[in-house]
């Protein structure tokens, strides 16, 4: 499914481009769901960068296709409309834009771009309830704008939330725990496993462990220094979290 | 008249081929103190230039080399709904509704009233000199004696002619109410409109205005509006710009308690320039001023604010007034020119301004491109959102239409 191959990437301008994805190879096949660990610096967040195609973050050399199709020539809306959806770490807060609004407008903006029909309004009105409430997301906080306001579990429910509406072929979900309290992170994770899926792949960038309790992994690859360096099954995830990275790390290299 | 053009060219500092003709429609048309006043005003000033301070980024005289029939008809997307009351001034005069709202009556006057502070702004004394017609109507008057639900509309529209000058003054007695639309469609090579509105106390006024011109078009609308004891009056304006055009409210809080909110949004394509000019004089005492304006411009296209507070020492006290300016230039090339001013020599008030421009955070585009909204898409659904907040307090009446208008500027021009 989700298949990058010696992939290369550098952030920042010219003559200050650094390299941060070094080398990088990875497959996740449909119906997978891996999680990516690995220290600060590793390059987690870029890599979910270089696959959406974030401005200022450009790929030197390798490939990344989604289902056999090349990634990396495509615009971030175009990623998009194939079924790649990042929730990100730091969701943005869009003033003046209702959520509903918002959520309705992306998704049939990819409906457009698949030659697809518009969402009708009652559909889309009922998808949102039934999933708002999944989500302990009120209706009132669905008429406000964007993560405006929102405290940051909220926003990360509203970023499942979004990814639940727009049920894209493959997630990366980068540091979706970071500010959930115990309760959140059920509630995250209960939506998360919702779309596991045999035909949906996922990837998991975490630094902890405690996440992968309740979304739980088929594969774990441990990243540093913008490739990876180890990879293994669930039990990966509970030794890094008893000898740290470096412990794990060291025996690596 | 008896003056010959001579006499009155010479009031006149090197007046150009258009005040030439301006001063040749003034001589034909009936004498009377009162317009010869607006006049002598005028001639002082001539059209207004970039060498004088106020105008120094909105240059009338350069944009008017001559006054020329406009190439454009009128943009016909006014914002009254069929079957609602609208006044509607052309070059051939005015059209008066059947259905005037319960609680408003019109007085049509050949002779133009005393002036006031219309005579400080160039524009405004020259429209008071040249709104009148030969044997037709100088001033419309809108006499507002109740609260008044049913809204009224104000349309000026050009018919391609040289000039369309129109001239109106609402008074708004004890108590009563008015929901003012205002569609400002362009259509002439030269058209401007002067509104001067007298509140009294508890008088309340909405006022919602769009304006729209083509690139050889003059445009001015300037209003004089004063306040008195415990009035309110809420400004609303949509501007696309012309080749120059000009929204200039000069506000005077007369009596303690008035609140006023001047909220108005600039949307300037290639070729346009819009220019919000306001004086808020803070002439009593507990008085409060709103002012948001949001502008958003393309490459080519030209903003403006100029804000001024003036809140004088002795009458000024509990003052309350804040301005905001933010533009976005969604382009290179976009340029805005911005100065808000606080004069304040009272030492009991609150006041605050802020003035901000920049362009579209690229971390909202990569967020909503992410999610599948192509970046023309994003961009324009970002900036709509961007001014609406300075339409928020727009007649209920016309809202959705500013908004509309707005939308559909964006979504066509913004790439």
């Amino acid at each position: 499914m989700l298949k990058l191959e010696n992939l290369t990437a550098t952030v920042g301008e010219e003559d200050e481009a650094k390299t941060i994805i070094n080398g990088l190879s990875l497959e996740v096949p449909a119906g997978e769901v891996h999680a990516i660990m690995g220290p600060n610096g590793a390059g987690k967040s870029t890599l979910s960068y270089v696959l959406t195609g974030r401005d200022g973050y450009e790929v030197t050399g390798g490939s990344a296709s989604l289902e056999g199709i090349d990634l990396l020539d495509m615009d971030p809306e175009e990623r998009a409309a194939k079924g790649l959806f990042l929730s990100f770490q730091y969701p943005v807060e869009v003033p003046g834009v209702p959520v509903m609004t918002f959520v309705r407008t992306a998704m049939n903006a990819q409906r457009k771009l698949r030659g697809e029909p518009e969402i009708s309004a009652p559909d889309f009105i009922k998808k949102s309830r039934e999933l708002g409430a999944q989500l302990n997301l009120t209706s009132d906080m669905l008429k406000r704008p964007l993560n405006v306001g929102f405290s940051g579990g909220e926003k990360k429910r509203l970023e499942i939330f979004q990814m639940m509406m727009l049920e894209p072929r493959f997630a990366i979900l980068d540091e979706t725990d970071s500010g959930l309290d115990i309760d959140a992170l059920r509630t995250v994770s209960d939506g998360v496993n919702a779309l596991r899926s045999p035909e949906r792949g996922m990837l998991v960038i975490t630094h902890y462990q405690r996440l992968l309790d309740h979304i739980k992994p088929d594969k774990v690859h441990v990243l540093a220094n913008g490739k990876i360096i180890k990879t293994g099954g669930p039990e990966l995830a509970l030794r890094l979290e008893e000898e740290g990275y470096d412990g794990v790390l060291g025996e690596a290299a | 008249m008896t003056v010959s053009m001579d006499a009155l060219k010479d009031k006149f500092r090197n007046p150009g081929s258009a005040e030439l003709e301006l001063i040749a429609r003034y001589a034909m048309l009936p004498g009377s103190s009162q317009r010869e006043r607006a006049f002598e005003a005028f001639a002082e000033t001539g059209l207004p230039h970039r060498r004088m301070e106020a105008w120094k980024w909105t240059d009338f005289k350069a944009a008017l080399k001559q006054v020329e029939a406009s190439k454009n008809a009128a943009d016909n997307a006014a914002l009254a709904a069929p079957g609602q009351s609208v006044i509607e001034f052309t070059p051939d005069g005015v059209v008066l509704p059947d259905n005037v709202p319960a609680g408003i009556k019109l007085h049509e006057r050949n002779e133009a009233q005393a002036l006031g502070a219309a005579e400080e702004v160039p524009l405004g004394a020259m429209t008071a000199a040249l709104s009148g017609r030969v044997g037709g109507l100088d001033t419309l008057i809108i006499e507002v004696n109740e609260p008044t639900e049913q809204p009224l509309h104000i349309v000026t529209r050009g018919d391609r002619g040289e000039t369309n000058f129109a001239r109106v003054a609402v008074i708004v007695r004890p108590g009563a109410s008015l929901d003012l639309i205002e569609s400002h469609l362009g259509g002439a090579g030269f058209s401007s409109f002067l509104i001067e509105l007298g509140m009294q106390e508890g008088g309340a006024v909405s006022r919602t205005i769009l304006q729209r011109g083509k690139t050889d078009e003059a445009q001015a609308i300037t209003a004089v509006v004063t306040l008195g004891e415990k009035s309110e009056y809420t400004q609303t304006a949509l501007a696309f710009g012309a080749k120059v055009a000009r929204l200039e409210t000069r506000l005077k809080h007369q009596e303690s308690g008035s609140h006023a909110t001047l909220n108005g949004a600039y949307l300037c394509a290639s070729g346009y320039h819009a220019d919000f000019t306001s004086h808020v004089r803070h002439g009593a005492p507990s008085s409060i001023t709103r002012q948001v304006t949001k502008g958003a411009v393309l490459d080519g296209g030209t903003g403006v604010f100029q804000g001024k507070f003036l809140v004088p020492r002795t009458v000024g006290q509990h003052t309350d007034a804040d301005m905001q300016h933010q533009a976005l230039l969604l382009e290179d090339g976009a340029e805005v020119f911005a100065k808000p001013e606080l004069e304040i020599y009272a030492d009991d008030v609150e006041c605050a301004h802020g003035n901000t421009s920049g362009a579209l955070d690229p971390n909202q585009l990569f967020y909503m491109r992410q999610r599948g909204i192509p970046e023309a898409e994003a961009r324009a659904l970002l900036t709509e959102a961007f001014v609406a907040e300075a339409l928020e307090e727009a007649s209920e009446t016309a809202q959705e239409a500013l908004l509309d208008a707005a939308r559909r500027f964006l979504t066509d021009s913004v790439r």
